[in-house]
């Protein structure tokens, strides 16, 4: 396998089965796993903005750039806080941590699942204790960005190479036609990620131990252009926002619906620290 | 003068009658409390090597010509090899050898779990004999799996005969109880995750074989390998030089040994056989799950009066069956006791010997129904331990050699007073608690290990014994009690170690044993180095002449002692002591827990390096800690696949997990033990750690956690059920309104 440091988007063109990447704390033990097969490497950081401009968040920024900044609101500071270890955060990029993929044991251990392309989703009748909650008929596979929910609850823009879209638009929850859970075309990049003007934010997230765990539950809330946006980490197959502030719409499976006990109380007290 | 004699040895609960050679141990022990070098702390002599990089672990070698094997394992749960044929995978370019069923023994076709090896293929370097076993041409058969120890227990399928344990008359007991109480207690199974994964080196040198091997029994490698082979042991000379982590997981050869063994044989190069990490997740060993079902009764003033338990210890397709048991039976001076213990064989990974097996899983058990039933009585848990303790071996009424669990109680009060301050640090959301739970385990060490000293003209000293050092410091601890004896400063001994080839008989570093068993035969001969000292100043005229001045006549002369291990005291039970005592909040909407502060408190007889020991406390609460909360292995429940097989998936505690840990130590010799009194420590800190969180968990929020790991899950339920249990007793008192 080669390794290409591209230096314009230009470059990009045409990579085939080319990968992309940035720190590569996701990409590297998926290729390891032999979930990702590429013939090359293309490392994008020279390429991608890195760096936060007042409400503009280059894609290439690491979690702890974004984490150690003032200028960045609550919710997605705090989220990026509780995001892995120091050493990923050093590494991992944001537009790398939006596109990461699911934590679902039998996806990461390569079964025939249906986010791969099967006719089955193992965790509905298997182990699904960490699994989603919403959305989850067709795929339980629960979407583990703690940076998306904040963006989402954000109302951040993308902006990439090709076109600008609501953070909300870059996902989609995998169907029987199309098992893909983003919108990105192939070779698209993601360049950076706008704010609006945010009054007041904030991330709450339940892991099973202390530090450097995927969320069991995270929840975002922000208070923006006068209205509340809520959005969920770990809860759906996709970073999921709450219609009307309620987890009414919830589908869990028997060995899941503890999570939405621990959602209830953070959204509740999630609600509290904007009113505070 | 040398006599033959024959002795009884423990380790890990299970004995068994040896012959050992002793000489006359006419060592006084030394006084109690810290002396010039032993019971002061010493930093590792090694521990600069370590954190620098420099130690060269069995991972790190490299030898001329060396290949690299790859094993492939069986995917399921449950299957039979149909088809093999290895010839693709010798077409792989760099692949020297391949192995499978038809070539060594331990290479099967019918597996009973994922992870069993079924072939194995050595090549130039990793990635090509990993190429090789992707190559192979292999087809299962897959079969139906067994997951559920309890349906085990019902078709039969069990690893030996059930084990029934009992003293007095259980039915008589519960008769005469004024409370009964029975539970059902589980635990799950965890993970050894030493940070060196299990590997060999195998070497063949004409008709001997050398091992490199990351090992906590150097001569027990030996003498296994020696069988495996048909050689005689001499002819097998086993190494470790360090030692990243074992855990009771890397006791023996194992699979990987022999594989690297013969395909060293086929390919006259030495062969490396390492797991990944990924391997150590299935085929490197676990603590087993457990259930228990059990019952108490006592009399309204907390007098144990029975205990009775089922043990479903679901071994997997293979391993032995601990003994969760064990507790219940030596804790406490209850006249009736039975217990049955069934050992599950199923399609799971097999057991192995995990920090002080059985034991772990067993206190869990019996130390939270100890709590409940002291609830439901009303009475002090710690009051409640006290009324029930035993002076004498419960079971069979020996002697105790020393036992100071009162005295660990005694210390443990003010942790203990804590909890009415920290009751009431609670709010609506957090509730604080404080539990407790006591300690038994064993840990006496015991014979054949021997030792030699050797004293040159610049009077430094060198220890030679060919044990190993599995990280625990023992080395350090080994040049201390010599430096002591000689009465010379620390950092004048050297310990020569981890070398069959180099050195005496060396006891297992598994059962606390290494510093009772390997410390005597240190004390012991460097004390005979020091007498042929004494004997040489004397014939000098100088009785007095200071250790410096005798040996610097000797120029190129050497002073050599040897001494050995003598045998445990006769008649009575050696065993280790303690109480923890443990702190936690809980935030009752979430089901989130912090564990805030863990006090333990251990005897373990004279401590040799209360820095190390108090290094052994932390590492134990910590694994235990993992063990209560986080750890767990789980398997998809129809295929029995392992889905935790990385380690986002398999939570470690970080050190954001870890609370305060105090640790304090009786730290008094034990007078029937040995020349130095001293026991082991390896494994008694993460006997009662489980149990004491629960139990702080009760006292804080009324919630029965009969359940490892305590998930946000389990929690959660258990605070639903405490609530349900609360408004069903309310509607119960409330008089009825007419």
């Amino acid at each position: 396998m080669k390794l290409r440091r591209a230096s314009s988007v230009a470059e990009l063109e045409g990579a085939g089965r080319s990968l992309l990447l940035a720190g590569g704390t996701e990409v590297v033990p998926l290729l390891r796993a032999g979930i990702l097969e590429a013939d090359e490497l293309i490392d994008v950081r020279s390429v991608v903005p890195r760096g936060i401009e007042g409400a503009t968040i280059g894609a290439g920024t690491t979690l702890a750039e974004i984490e150690s900044s003032a200028e960045v609101p609550d919710a997605l500071r705090e989220a990026c806080r509780l995001a892995a270890s120091p050493q990923l955060r050093n590494a991992g990029s944001l537009a790398g941590n939006l596109l990461q993929s699911t934590r679902c044991w039998y996806w990461r251990l390569n079964w025939p699942c249906r986010l791969h392309g099967g006719d089955t989703c193992f965790a509905r009748d298997g182990e699904h204790r960490e699994h989603a909650v919403f959305a989850n008929r067709f795929c339980a596979s629960a979407h583990p960005s703690d940076a998306a929910a904040a963006l989402l609850s954000l109302d951040a823009t993308l902006q990439t190479d090709r076109r600008k879209l609501p953070v909300g638009e870059l996902y989609r929850v995998p169907t029987e036609d199309d098992r893909r859970t983003t919108t990105l075309e192939p070779g698209e990049l993601v360049l950076s990620v706008e704010l609006p003007a945010v009054e007041r934010s904030v991330y709450l997230k339940a892991m099973e131990r202390k530090r450097w765990a995927f969320p069991l539950v995270g929840v975002a809330a922000a208070r923006v252009g006068g209205s509340t946006r809520i959005a969920l980490a770990g809860m759906a197959p996709v970073p999921w926002l709450l219609d009307a502030r309620s987890l009414d719409g919830a589908t869990p499976l028997p060995g899941n619906a503890y999570k939405l006990e621990i959602a209830t109380a953070l959204v509740k007290r999630a609600l509290a620290q904007l009113d505070a | 003068m040398a006599r033959l004699i024959r002795t009884e040895k423990e380790i890990e609960g299970r004995y068994e009658e040896v012959w050992i050679v002793v000489e006359e141990d006419v060592l006084e022990q030394w006084p109690p409390g810290p002396l010039d070098v032993v019971g002061r702390p010493a930093p590792r002599g090694d521990g600069l090597e370590r954190a620098r990089g420099k130690a060269v672990y069995t991972a790190d070698l490299r030898l001329n010509g060396m290949l690299h094997a790859a094993v492939l394992r069986s995917p399921h749960a449950h299957a039979r090899v149909r088809r093999i044929d290895l010839a693709p995978a010798l077409a792989v370019p760099g692949v020297h050898a391949a192995i499978g069923p038809a070539d060594l023994d331990l290479l099967v076709d019918e597996c009973g779990y994922e992870g069993a090896p079924v072939a194995a293929v050595c090549a130039d370097t990793l990635e090509r004999a990993r190429a090789g076993i992707a190559a192979i041409d292999v087809e299962f058969e897959v079969l139906e799996p067994l997951l559920d120890s309890d349906d085990a227990v019902l078709r039969g399928s069990l690893l030996g005969e059930p084990r029934l344990r009992q003293r007095g008359d259980v039915e008589r007991g519960l008769a005469e109880a004024d409370a009964v109480l029975s539970a059902e207690f589980r635990t799950s199974v965890v993970l050894h995750n030493s940070l060196e994964t299990h590997q060999a080196i195998v070497q063949w040198v004409g008709d001997s074989v050398d091992v490199h091997i990351s090992t906590q029994f150097i001569w027990g490698v030996r003498d296994a390998v020696a069988r495996g082979l048909d050689l005689p042991p001499d002819k097998v000379r086993v190494v470790c030089n360090y030692m990243g982590g074992g855990f009771g997981s890397k006791n023996g050869p194992d699979d990987y040994t022999f594989i690297a063994a013969e395909l060293a044989k086929r390919t006259g190069r030495p062969v490396k056989c390492a797991l990944t990490r990924r391997e150590e997740h299935l085929a490197a060993g676990n603590r087993n799950a457990t259930i228990q079902r059990l019952t108490v009764g006592a009399k309204e003033d907390g007098t144990l009066t029975a205990l009775r338990g089922e043990y479903v210890n679901a071994v997997g397709w293979g391993g032995w069956s601990s003994p969760t048991e064990g507790p219940m039976h030596l804790l406490y001076s209850c006249p009736n006791v039975s217990s049955t213990t069934f050992p599950a064989k199923l399609n799971q990974p097999p057991m192995k010997a995990f920090r002080a097996p059985g034991f772990v899983e067993g206190t869990f058990g019996l130390e939270s129904l100890l709590d409940e039933l002291a609830a439901k009585l009303g009475i002090d848990p710690l009051e409640l331990r006290r009324r029930n303790h035993s002076r004498l071996d419960p079971g069979d009424d020996r002697p105790f050699s020393d036992k100071n669990l009162l005295e660990c109680y005694r210390r443990a009060e003010p942790h203990w007073e804590r909890r009415h301050e920290v009751r009431a640090r609670s709010t609506d959301v957090v509730k604080r608690g404080v539990g407790m739970a006591s300690q038994i385990w064993y840990g006496g060490g015991g014979p054949p290990s021997y030792a030699w000293v050797r004293v040159g003209s610049d009077g430094r000293a060198t220890v030679v014994t060919a044990m190993q050092d599995i990280g625990t410091g023992t080395k350090t601890a080994m040049a201390q009690i010599a430096a002591e004896e000689l009465g010379i400063p620390l950092d004048h001994v050297t310990v020569s170690a981890g070398d069959s080839a180099r050195g005496p008989y060396a006891s297992i570093s598994a059962g606390s044993s290494t510093t009772p068993s390997m410390g005597p035969a240190v004390r012991a001969a460097a004390a005979d180095a020091r007498r042929q000292i004494e004997e040489i100043a004397e014939q000098r005229g100088d009785p007095d002449m200071p250790l410096g001045e005798v040996v610097a006549l000797l120029e190129d002369g050497q002073v050599l002692g040897k001494g050995a291990r003598g045998p445990n005291p006769t008649g009575m039970q050696v065993l280790t002591f303690g109480v923890q005592v443990a702190e936690v909040a809980v935030d009752v909407e979430t089901g989130e827990i912090w564990v805030e502060r863990v006090a333990a408190v251990h005897d373990v007889g004279r401590v040799i390096n209360p820095l190390g020991a108090s290094s052994q406390i932390e590492g134990g609460i910590i694994q235990g800690i993992g063990h209560t909360l986080s750890e767990e292995r789980l398997h998809d429940p129809s295929s029995g696949a392992i889905l935790t097989t990385s380690f986002d998936s398999y939570r470690l505690p970080t050190i954001a997990d870890v609370p305060e840990i105090v640790s304090e130590l009786v730290d008094v010799p034990d007078p029937n033990l040995t020349n130095l009194g001293s026991k082991g420590l390896g494994e008694p800190p993460i006997v009662p750690t489980a149990a004491a969180i629960a139990n702080a968990i009760r006292d804080a929020t009324g919630a029965e956690v009969r359940r490892l790991p305590i998930t946000r899950e389990e929690m959660l339920r258990a605070l639903r059920e405490a609530e349900e249990r609360q408004r069903e007793s309310e509607r119960r008192e409330a008089p009825a309104r007419i």
